[in-house]
C-alpha cells in the first residue's frame, strides 16, 4: 500500500457518501411558490396521536386525520365527519351518520367499521373517552355509514368529547390501524383530513411534509378553529425543526421559511422592526402558569402550608419573568380556568388578589408546624417557562423562611421524578412547575390537573372532594348556566384546597412573512385557508 | 502492513465491547424516562406504567443489555422508541450533513491552519507571527456558537450573500451543497484552525533548526523548497496526530454547530435522542461515533507511514 493508493481510496469513499449514496434531506431548497415553510414548537418526533399526546403531534395529526365533530371558535362542537345524529329521549343510545363521500388517503372510503375502532383505541387513552367508556353497553357499526353508541346513562358532554381539540383527540383511522394496541405506536399514517404525510420525506428531528389531498371534500361552512370547511390552498406544508430560536427568527427575516409559531418573547420586537414580517397572538387560549405541591408529605400535606405559599405569590413576578415587559401577553389569573371563555370565574379567587401579603402568609406557614425541613424544588433548566418560574419560587420561598432544596435538572428528569411518590429525601420530590395549555382549562373535559382524586390524581395527587363534587356537577350540567354554576363552586374548592397555584395566564406571538395570508388564532396552528404568493 | 490493519481492527472489538456496556450502563442509571416524553404532560402515571411495558423498560438490566447485544450482534441497532424508525435509517439519513460538514471544515482548517503555521514558524518572533498566533488564540477563546451567531448575522442577514440555515445534498447541485455549509465550516473550524496553526508552527521551529535545513539553505535552495518540501514533511507526524485527534472536536463541535445552522446531521439527532431519552438512537450514535474515532486514529497511523519511511509496522 502507497500514498497514492490510500489517498486515491478515502476520496472515493467520500465521494461516494457525498454524493447520493447516503440519503441526505433538503432543508433549505429554494421553495415553490406553493409550499408553505413553517417551524413548529417542536420536533415531530412521533406522529400517533392517540399513542404519544405531545400538542406537536396532536398539531400535525390535526392536518392529516379528521374528526367527527370539530369545536369551533365559541367552544361549540360542530358536524365534521358526522352528517347527522339522533340521541334517544333518554340521553342513552347516541345514532350517528357519516358524510357521503369520505376517503382515506389511500383512496379506500371512510366506513363505519372504521370509527369503531378509532373509537376504541381512543377511548382507552382519553380521559373523557374512558368515562364513556365506563358507561359504554355497545359501540356498533349499523351500516356502512352509520354507527350506534348505547350508553348506561346519559352523557351529556358525548359531541364535546367527540370534538374537543385535546390531546388525545378523537382522529378517525382505517380500521386496520386503529385496531393496534392503544399503547404501541402505529407505523402507518393514513387519514381522511385535508393533507397527507409524506412518510418517505419524514426526518425526525429536521422536517415533516405533508401535501395537499386532492379527494378531500371540505364542508361547507365558513371555517372556525377545527370546525367548517377546512380548504387547503397551498401544495405542500413543509414543517421545518429549528431548536434554536435565533436561527428560526433569522431564517424567517431572510425568506427561508414562512411562518415560524411561537417565536421567544426576546426575539418579537426585532422581528415587529422588519416590514415583511406579521406579529400577532397565536392562541388566543395561551397558557397557564403552575406549580403542583405534593399532598403527600410536609409541609404541603397540610392546607395551611399550601395557601401560606398561594397567599405570598405574586403572579406579577412569574409572568414577568416568562414573558417579559410585554403587558400585553400577561394577565393576573384569580382562576384556574383560561381567561375570556365562557365558562371563566373568579369565585373563591380572593387568595391570589391584590396586595401580597408575607407576614400574614408567614404566621400561617407557622400554624402549618412547618420547622425548617428543606423543601425539594424540581426545576427544569432546558425549559424557558419553568426555569424562570422556578427561580421566583425559590426567591419566594425563601422570603416565607424556608429551607429550599432547588433541584435544577432537565425535563426529562423532572418528568420521571414528579411520578415518585417516595418522601422528598428518598427520590420524591415537594414541588415541580408546568404550564397547561388554555385550551385544556376552558373546562374540566380534558383539564387532569384540577382534577383531585389524591392517589389516582395527577401528579402532586391532591385530595379535594369539593373540587371533585363540582366536577361531576359539571359533567351532569344540562345547560350553560348550569355548567357556569358548577365550574364557579369548583373553582372556589379547588382554591380553598389549593389543588395547585395558578402563577397566571400568558399569550404567545406568531410570526409569518407578508406574502402569505390567511393566517388566523387558534388553539392549533390552522393551515387551511392559509395562502401564499410568490 | 495489511497484516498489522487486520490486527488493529480486530483489537476495536473489545473496545467496542467496553464502550457498549459503559454506554448501556450509563443510560440505564441516568434519570429520566422515555415513556414520560411519550406519554405527554396529561398522562396519568397508569398510561405511563403501561407504555413503560409496551416498550420492555420495565424488564431487569441484564434481559435489556443481553437483548440489545443480541440485536446489535445481528447488525440491528434497534428501533427508535419514538419514531418507530430503525436507528440505522435514522442514522443514515443524518449522515450525509454531518459528513459534508466534517469534510468542509477538514479541508478549511488543512487549506487555512498549516499555512498559517508554516509562515508563523518562518517568520518567528516578528509581527506577521504575533498577529498569526494572537488569531489562534482568538479561535480558541470563542464558543462555536457566537462565531455562529456573527457570521449568520453579517453574511446572511446583512449581506445576504448566504443563507442562514440548512442543508442540500450533493445530488442537487455543489454550489447548493457549498453555501449551506460555508458559514457552520467556519464556525465550526475556527478552533481547529487555531489548534493546527499552532502545532504546525511549533513542530516548523523544531524542524526548521535541523542541521539538514541549514544544509539545504547553504546550498542555495530557495525558501519556499525548504519550508514545504523539507520542513514540513519531516513535521508532519505532531501535524497529522492533532489533526486525527481534532475529528473529535469536530465531532463535539458539530453538536452546536448543526443546532445553530439548523443542519439536519447526527449532532443534532444526539442531542434530540438524549433530551427524550431514545435509548436505542443514542447507543447507535455511540457507537457510531467510538467507531469512527478508533477508525481515524488507525488511519493516522497508517499515514505516518507515508510522510515518515522511517516508520514501519
Amino acid at each position: 500500500m502507497d500514498r497514492r493508493t490510500v489517498l486515491k481510496g478515502l476520496a472515493g469513499a467520500g465521494g461516494l457518501a457525498l454524493s447520493g449514496g447516503l440519503s441526505a434531506p433538503a432543508i433549505a431548497q429554494g421553495a415553490a411558490a406553493r409550499t408553505l415553510r413553517f417551524v413548529p414548537q417542536a420536533n415531530l418526533a412521533n406522529f400517533d396521536p392517540i399513542w404519544g399526546t405531545q400538542y406537536v403531534v396532536r398539531n400535525a395529526a390535526a392536518m392529516v386525520w379528521d374528526t367527527l365533530y370539530g369545536i369551533d371558535s365559541s367552544f361549540q362542537p360542530q358536524r365534521q365527519m358526522v352528517e347527522s345524529e339522533q340521541v334517544s329521549d333518554d340521553g342513552t343510545t347516541w345514532i350517528f351518520k357519516l358524510r357521503s363521500g369520505l376517503k382515506f388517503h389511500d383512496g379506500e372510503p371512510v366506513l363505519s367499521k372504521d370509527v369503531v375502532a378509532s373509537l376504541n383505541r381512543w377511548a382507552v387513552r382519553d380521559p373523557m373517552g374512558l368515562m364513556i367508556k365506563a358507561l359504554q353497553q355497545e359501540l356498533t357499526a349499523v351500516d356502512d355509514r352509520t354507527f350506534k353508541w348505547v350508553l348506561k346513562q346519559p352523557f351529556p358532554k358525548m359531541l364535546f368529547a367527540l370534538g374537543k381539540n385535546n390531546a388525545p383527540v378523537a382522529f378517525i383511522m382505517p380500521e386496520r390501524i386503529a385496531q393496534t394496541d392503544p399503547f404501541k405506536q402505529i407505523s402507518e399514517y393514513v387519514g381522511s383530513g385535508p393533507l397527507k404525510f409524506a412518510k418517505a420525506e419524514w426526518v425526525p428531528g429536521a422536517k415533516a411534509v405533508f401535501e395537499k389531498f386532492t379527494d378531500y371534500v371540505p364542508r361547507q361552512e365558513k371555517p372556525s378553529w377545527l370546525a367548517g370547511g377546512k380548504q387547503v390552498m397551498v401544495d405542500r406544508v413543509e414543517w421545518v425543526i429549528m431548536p434554536d430560536a435565533a436561527t428560526a427568527a433569522a431564517a424567517l427575516q431572510n425568506g427561508e421559511v414562512d411562518w415560524w409559531e411561537n417565536p421567544i418573547a426576546d426575539l418579537v420586537p426585532v422581528l415587529k422592526k422588519n416590514k415583511n414580517i406579521s406579529v400577532d397572538i397565536g392562541d388566543p387560549l395561551g397558557n397557564i402558569g403552575s406549580f403542583r405541591m405534593n399532598f403527600l408529605y410536609p409541609p404541603f400535606n397540610d392546607v395551611k402550608a399550601r395557601r401560606a405559599v398561594m397567599m405570598a405569590l405574586s403572579q406579577e413576578d412569574y409572568m414577568r419573568a416568562i414573558v417579559g415587559d410585554d403587558n400585553s401577553l400577561w394577565k393576573s389569573l384569580p382562576s384556574y380556568f383560561t381567561p375570556d371563555t365562557p365558562l371563566y370565574t373568579e369565585m373563591g379567587g380572593e387568595i391570589l388578589k391584590g396586595k401580597r401579603d408575607l407576614d400574614a402568609a408567614k404566621k400561617l406557614l407557622a400554624e402549618s408546624g412547618y420547622s425548617g425541613q428543606p423543601v425539594t424544588c424540581l426545576v427544569a433548566q432546558d425549559q424557558p417557562i419553568t426555569k424562570a418560574m422556578g427561580d421566583v419560587t425559590a426567591d419566594l420561598l425563601k422570603q416565607l423562611g424556608m429551607n429550599v432544596d432547588f433541584v435544577a435538572t432537565d425535563w426529562g428528569t423532572v418528568g420521571a421524578r414528579r411520578a415518585q411518590k417516595t418522601p422528598p429525601g428518598q427520590g420524591g420530590w415537594n414541588m415541580f412547575h408546568t404550564w397547561h395549555a388554555g385550551a385544556d382549562c376552558v373546562n374540566p373535559a380534558a383539564y387532569t390537573a384540577i382534577r383531585a382524586t389524591g392517589d389516582k390524581a395527577w401528579f402532586g395527587w391532591p385530595t379535594s372532594p369539593g373540587t371533585e363534587k363540582e366536577v361531576a356537577s359539571w359533567f351532569e350540567a344540562k345547560n350553560i348556566d348550569e355548567e357556569k354554576a358548577a365550574i364557579g363552586r369548583l373553582n372556589k374548592a379547588a382554591m380553598d384546597d389549593v389543588v395547585y397555584a395558578p402563577t397566571g395566564f400568558f399569550l404567545g406571538y406568531t410570526a409569518w412573512r407578508k406574502n402569505v395570508s390567511g393566517v388566523t388564532k387558534g388553539p392549533v396552528p390552522l393551515f387551511w385557508g392559509v395562502s401564499k404568493s410568490a | 502492513m495489511l497484516s498489522y490493519i487486520l490486527r488493529r481492527i480486530v483489537a476495536t472489538l473489545p473496545v467496542m465491547a467496553i464502550v457498549a456496556l459503559f454506554v448501556f450502563s450509563l443510560l440505564y442509571i441516568a434519570p429520566g424516562d422515555p415513556a414520560v416524553v411519550i406519554a405527554g404532560d396529561q398522562a396519568s402515571p397508569e398510561d405511563v406504567e403501561r407504555i413503560r411495558q409496551s416498550l420492555g423498560l420495565d424488564r431487569p438490566f441484564l434481559i435489556q443489555f443481553g437483548s440489545w447485544v443480541w440485536r446489535i450482534l445481528h447488525g440491528d441497532l434497534g428501533t427508535s422508541i419514538f419514531t418507530n424508525l430503525p436507528v440505522s435509517t435514522m442514522i443514515g439519513q443524518r449522515l450525509g450533513p454531518t459528513l459534508s460538514l466534517m469534510i468542509v471544515t477538514l479541508l478549511l482548517t488543512i487549506v487555512v491552519a498549516v499555512p498559517l503555521g508554516v509562515l508563523a514558524a518562518w517568520k518567528a518572533g516578528s509581527l506577521i507571527d504575533r498577529v498569526i498566533m494572537g488569531f489562534a488564540v482568538f479561535g480558541f477563546s470563542l464558543p462555536v456558537f457566537v462565531v455562529g451567531y456573527i457570521l449568520a448575522y453579517i453574511f446572511a442577514l446583512e449581506l445576504e450573500w448566504l443563507p442562514v440555515q440548512g442543508y442540500t445534498p450533493l445530488t442537487q447541485g455543489f454550489w447548493p451543497w457549498l453555501q449551506n455549509l460555508i458559514l457552520p465550516a467556519i464556525a465550526l473550524g475556527c478552533v481547529y484552525i487555531a489548534l493546527v496553526a499552532r502545532i504546525t508552527r511549533a513542530a516548523m521551529l523544531e524542524v526548521l533548526q535541523q542541521d539538514y535545513i541549514r544544509t539545504a539553505r547553504a546550498k542555495g535552495m530557495g525558501q519556499g523548497g525548504i519550508l514545504f518540501i523539507h520542513a514540513l514533511k519531516n513535521a508532519a507526524v505532531p501535524i497529522v496526530t492533532v489533526i486525527g485527534i481534532g475529528i473529535a472536536l469536530l465531532i463535539g463541535g458539530a453538536v452546536v454547530t448543526e443546532s445553530v445552522f439548523a443542519i439536519p446531521g447526527l449532532g443534532r439527532l444526539t442531542i434530540d435522542a438524549i433530551l427524550r431519552r431514545d435509548y436505542p438512537v443514542i447507543q447507535g450514535i455511540v457507537l457510531l461515533f467510538s467507531f469512527v474515532y478508533v477508525l481515524v486514529n488507525l488511519m493516522i497511523d497508517v499515514t505516518y507511514t507515508l510522510v515518515d519511511p522511517r516508520i514501519r509496522y
